[in-house]
């Protein structure tokens, strides 16, 4: 009795001790799972967890891009279908589909009309009984040639007129994509995520590579955002360019998503590395605290950063137009998405239009206004 | 191994303490006829501070004397010569009558908080009563002042009310500009600080609503008469961040009490993984009487303003955190609030820091981070006049440094940490000290307090 007493509040205290201490915990492991999906004789994982899946049935194989360039190993089982209709939402504009088997040989493939730039769609026929990868990509991606995106976060309430942001993105033809830093709705509900997403496809001629901010996780700790739009945390490159994208949306990184942060680092340390992350770990204006819950987990995130050679850090989460330092990697918080503005500041809905070269770094950061 | 021996845990203890209190029927001490528990008679004996002569001893439950206020007696008790006689009347409190030819400072010296209260401690306490508590907890913990009222203890009850609705309208005043604002970096200080006060008015009045209710279930305790010029204490602290290496601290620190200043210094020292924490500085006493005789030339009330350095260094972590910080820090004797709430206290601090963070190596960072240090507490003294005296305080953080920091969540990492602490001499030498702490990491400490010299 005395020892399942004390099993029994050991237990207890355990779940209320990482309950509290690791909010973004399940966040993380659900990561694992993102881009996963079997059916229909077909086992799918897109590698890196770099896009989400939206549908696998009836011959049809639907992803939303997360990532300019992702592959997804596909695996037929004996008697799999062989003609599949593969489309791939928030694709890079004039993105192409290559598919091979196993052994390298390619796949019959015919390419669909767009029916929006970042809508791309493709007949597929594959070959059952087969492990097979389909990799998604435009085709100057793995260039050394510099390029230029958006920074963007913080949309929230204002979903209803961000056409406005992407109408102002879309005057600049040479920006490649949107990198968001979390805030995309108000509650993180499915319904304000679809709109989203549809009005993203509908107004905006290049995709948009995310991670989710707090607003997000206020509906089911994020579990929708999950399912549709895809992992917390993650990690691409682009014309050799690194970027990750780090949960950081309950003011923590969990110890998990550091782990995989510490493999980027260490992949990019010879290359020019962009991070982006929710909540940045120290707000510049110290009494408002709007950084990480706990300032020496933030001090040591930073440090870490700067010592494997990060080249810039973006943030959201306050939103206003902040550019400062820290621990000397050059930092930048843009939550001009529309959300609630910073008042007094001069600074309305905006973006940033950051210039890349992948031999020599980040070469500008400008502030383009929306209104 | 304890093998043959019945088992007497801290689970025991606690449950047969919660069954004295919550289950102690009325029972007839040798004092002169009056009624008291059995939790009463354990916790006014010599034990735990108290004295075998017995007090006042509190009117018999259900008796009439409890149609009186407290306040009322008490300040009748407090005037000199021939008592007037508290009148009742049927619709209207009760009053006590005013003497014709008072003079002004007669009226002053009756009043309740001056100089001390230890008049208002020695008056006659309410009864306690079950019904009340229960109230104070549903619904009394959004209605404050509903645990005092159901006691009959209007006037408590208006003030819990009273505070309660300042609370929320001050966290109303706070958040509202603060949204329309947008959390400006040029109004965001003072919103949250006001919006803090709220939200420490409001926890501080509901605390206190349970506090009224309960407190007369046993006897108060008493601030300490005096305390000594120095205290040493070393123990162990043990803390748990998921995001960090380090667990077990050895916990030293030191308290000189002077003549209006008070030096503090302490260090945790995580022998294994190597972080170290040091903090020392100072208060002044503004106003109130000095700690080395709180109790003698005061009630516990007083106001400091406070400097500290601190440095810690995180080894595994890979920098070290500079900096310094003012504050200013008030207490209040809650007797003066009722004498429902004597032997217990409110505390608040508010003030600022600034810190800044070097890295070994190529990295440099030439930030100043600011932040806004805010504390709020409810506490009681402990013991009663004997060689036990201290204090235990359950109390709010604001802070988002050290080695607690701030709960981590879905809004944003804006609130800070929740603890409990207290600090008793058991002895003339010895002590203890203990917190709990819990905010991104959960802490606790226990160390053992040694006091140099002796009372004034």
């Amino acid at each position: 009795m005395s020892g399942g007493l004390r099993a029994l509040g050991l237990t207890a205290a355990l779940l209320l001790s990482t309950g509290c201490m690791r909010p973004s915990e399940d966040r993380a492991v659900r990561d694992t799972r993102v881009g996963r999906a079997e059916a229909d004789a077909l086992k799918v994982e897109v590698e890196g967890g770099l896009a989400s899946v939206r549908t696998l049935a009836s011959g049809t194989l639907e992803l939303w891009g997360q990532a300019p360039v992702f592959t997804t190993r596909v695996t037929a089982a004996a008697d799999a279908r062989t003609d599949w209709l593969f489309t791939v939402h928030n694709a890079m504009p004039g993105a192409e589909l290559v598919a091979v088997d196993g052994a390298g040989s390619p796949l019959d493939v015919v390419a669909l009309p767009d029916a929006h730039p970042t809508v791309k769609a493709w007949r597929v026929a594959l070959r059952p009984g087969t492990d097979m990868r389909l990799t998604v990509a435009p085709p100057d991606w793995d260039t050394r040639e510099p390029f230029r995106f958006a920074a963007l976060a913080d949309v929230q309430e204002a979903l209803s007129k961000v056409g406005d942001v992407y109408a102002k993105l879309n005057q600049d033809p040479s920006l490649r994509f949107i990198f968001f830093a979390g805030d995309l709705t108000e509650f993180g509900t499915r319904e304000q995520l679809e709109e989203f997403q549809q009005r993203l496809e509908a107004d905006s001629r290049i995709p948009l590579y995310a991670t989710l901010g707090n607003h997000e996780t206020f509906t089911d700790d994020a579990r929708e955002y999950q399912r549709l739009v895809g992992r917390a945390s993650q990690h691409f490159t682009f014309h050799g360019v690194h970027f990750s994208l780090v949960d950081s949306g309950s003011s923590t990184v969990d110890p998990l998503v550091e782990e995989a942060l510490d493999g980027w680092l260490e992949e990019a340390r010879d290359a020019v590395h962009v991070v982006a992350m929710h909540i940045p770990p120290l707000d510049p204006i110290g009494v408002r605290g709007g950084g990480f819950a706990v300032r020496n987990e933030a001090a040591g995130l930073v440090g870490k950063m700067a010592r494997a050679g990060v080249d810039l850090t973006l943030y959201g989460h306050i939103h206003s137009y902040y550019s400062f330092s820290n621990a000397g990697i050059p930092a930048f918080i843009s939550g001009g998405g529309g959300a609630i503005p910073e008042r007094f500041d001069g600074v309305g809905r905006h973006f940033l239009a950051v210039d890349v070269d992948p031999s020599a770094g980040v070469r500008e950061v400008g502030l383009v206004r929306v209104d | 191994m304890g093998h043959g021996r019945p088992v007497w845990s801290a689970r025991a203890t606690f449950a047969v303490g919660l069954g004295l209190w919550l289950a102690s029927g009325a029972a007839w001490a040798q004092d002169g006829g009056g009624w008291r528990s059995a939790f009463d008679l354990l916790a006014s004996g010599p034990e735990l501070g108290g004295s075998d002569i017995p007090r006042d001893v509190p009117a018999r439950r259900g008796s009439d004397a409890s149609v009186v206020p407290p306040e009322v007696m008490a300040r009748v008790l407090t005037e000199e010569g021939p008592r007037p006689v508290p009148t009742a009347s049927a619709e209207g409190p009760v009053v006590a009558p005013e003497a014709p030819d008072a003079a002004p400072d007669a009226l002053e010296a009756g009043r309740v908080s001056e100089p001390r209260v230890r008049l208002v401690e020695d008056a006659p306490r309410p009864p306690f009563k079950v019904a009340p508590v229960a109230v104070a907890v549903v619904p009394g913990l959004l209605l404050h002042g509903l645990g005092a009222w159901t006691a009959g203890d209007t006037q408590t009850a208006k003030g819990l009310f009273a505070a309660e609705a300042i609370g929320l309208g001050l966290i109303g005043a706070g958040l509202v500009p603060i949204a329309l604002t947008g959390a400006s970096r040029k109004t965001i200080g003072p919103l949250y600080a006001v919006t803090l006060t709220g939200a420490g008015v409001f926890s501080l009045s509901m605390l206190a609503n349970l506090y009224a209710v309960t407190s007369p279930a046993f006897d108060p305790g008493r601030v300490p008469d005096t305390l000594p010029p120095l205290e040493l204490d070393l123990g162990y602290q043990y803390v748990n961040d998921a995001t960090a290496d380090y667990r077990n601290f050895f916990a030293l620190g030191a308290v000189a009490r002077l003549s209006k200043v008070q030096l503090q210094a302490s260090a945790r020292l995580a022998p294994d993984e190597g972080n170290t924490l040091i903090r020392a500085g100072a208060a002044y006493r503004l106003w109130g009487a000095p700690e080395r005789t709180l109790g003698l030339d005061g009630d516990g009330t007083s106001l400091d303003v406070e400097g500290f350095a601190t440095y810690h260094r995180y080894p595994t972590e890979g920098f070290t955190l500079g900096g310094g910080e003012v504050a200013l820090k008030g207490r209040y004797a809650m007797a003066r609030f009722g004498p429902r709430f004597a032997g217990s206290f409110v505390e608040g601090g508010v003030g600022v820091s600034a810190q800044a963070y070097s890295y070994p190596g190529r990295v440099d960072d030439d930030n100043l981070y600011g932040q806004l240090l805010y504390t709020f507490g409810y506490g009681v003294w402990l013991g009663r006049g004997g060689p036990l005296r201290g204090e235990a305080v359950l109390f709010y953080d604001h802070r988002k440094d050290g080695l607690v920091g701030g709960l981590r969540g879905r809004g944003g990492g804006m609130v800070g940490s929740f603890g409990l602490k207290g600090r008793v001499l058991v002895t003339e030498r010895w002590g203890v000290a203990a917190e709990a702490q819990a905010g991104g990491a959960l802490m606790g400490r226990l160390s053992l307090v040694y006091a140099v010299g002796g009372d004034t």
